[in-house]
């Protein structure tokens, strides 16, 4: 083969020559460049391709996937969204029960305080009366006292044996 | 025994004594019995039982009269007069005590009456009214 290439070679020099192409050269190169591309085509295309085409399956899986991750995303960021806003909403009806109940333990509060304090003021009132009633009492016993003797005194000074008979008469005339 | 009661014995007593029985005599039997019943701490409250029904048979007012000051023969006479008046006997014994601390006025204790009206009492009877 490499024979009739040479003579092919060989005849036609003169044309393609001309041209400044060795054909010789040209037909080598062409030559082993079909093999390299047999070689390639036989062992090395397929496998590349195989490559080529996981990659791009993987690629594909991966662009899917990252498709799903976000739409997963967006569906958890939604339900993120619902779940912060129930939980808003409930928080929200806690602190509003929890005024409310505090506001009506406040109340109560203040109206037990109320009527405790009244109850107190109402006792001591009535204590004060008592105290103060208890107080003229006693004031009124010893100026009482304090009178008698006085009296006593005044009249054991004034009353001589005279004045004494004289009381006894008026005394046995009352009796009679 | 039968124990006699005092009002009993104050009422035999007042009758012996009515009937003019000797009073040695009656006194004698009055403190056997009190021995022979164990009341010998009674024999004053006997006593005082027999000048009670003395005065309430309008016999004889046993007057215990106190006062500040000594009574005079004219006030003694008008105080027998009152008590045989006011307890009905018809006969008055006064035994007469000084006491200064009943200021003026006098006080008369029978076994069946008392009338107050010193000036103690009247003071009593201000501070108990106050």
């Amino acid at each position: 083969m490499i024979l009739s290439v040479n003579q092919f070679a060989a005849s036609s020099s003169g044309g393609i020559s001309s041209l400044g192409i060795n054909l010789k050269a040209f037909i080598f190169q062409l030559i082993t460049f079909v093999i390299v591309l047999l070689i390639l085509r036989r062992w090395v295309f397929p496998k590349l391709v195989a490559t080529l085409e996981a990659r791009r399956k993987t690629l594909e899986e991966s662009l899917v996937q990252a498709k799903h991750t976000e739409e997963a995303l967006r569906a958890a960021e939604i339900k993120a969204g619902e779940i912060l806003k129930a939980a808003r909403a409930q928080a929200d009806t806690a602190l509003a029960e929890a005024g409310s109940r505090a506001e009506k333990l406040i109340a109560k509060a203040e109206a037990a305080a109320s009527e405790r304090s009244a109850r107190i003021i109402s006792e001591a009132e009535v204590r004060l009366e008592q105290e103060h009633q208890q107080l003229h009492e006693e004031l009124k016993a010893e100026l009482a006292e304090l009178v008698a003797i006085a009296t006593e005194k005044v009249l054991r000074k004034k009353i001589n044996e005279h004045e004494d008979r004289a009381l006894i008469e008026q005394s046995l005339k009352e009796l009679a | 025994m039968n124990k006699l009661s005092r009002r009993s014995l104050a009422i035999y007593a007042t009758d012996q004594l009515l009937a003019n029985k000797h009073l040695g005599t009656m006194a004698k039997e009055l403190a056997a019995v009190l021995v022979a019943s164990r009341r010998q701490n009674q024999a004053e409250l006997l006593a005082d039982d027999i000048a009670w029904e003395l005065e309430h048979r309008g016999k004889v007012a046993n007057a215990q009269v106190t006062s500040a000051h000594a009574l005079s023969q004219q006030l003694h006479k008008q105080i027998v007069a009152h008590i045989k008046k006011a307890a009905g006997v018809d006969q008055v014994i006064i035994e007469e005590t000084i006491d200064k601390s009943v200021i003026g006025g006098v006080r008369i204790d029978t076994a069946a009456h008392s009338w107050d009206k010193t000036l103690r009492r009247a003071l009593t009877d201000i501070r108990e009214v106050v």
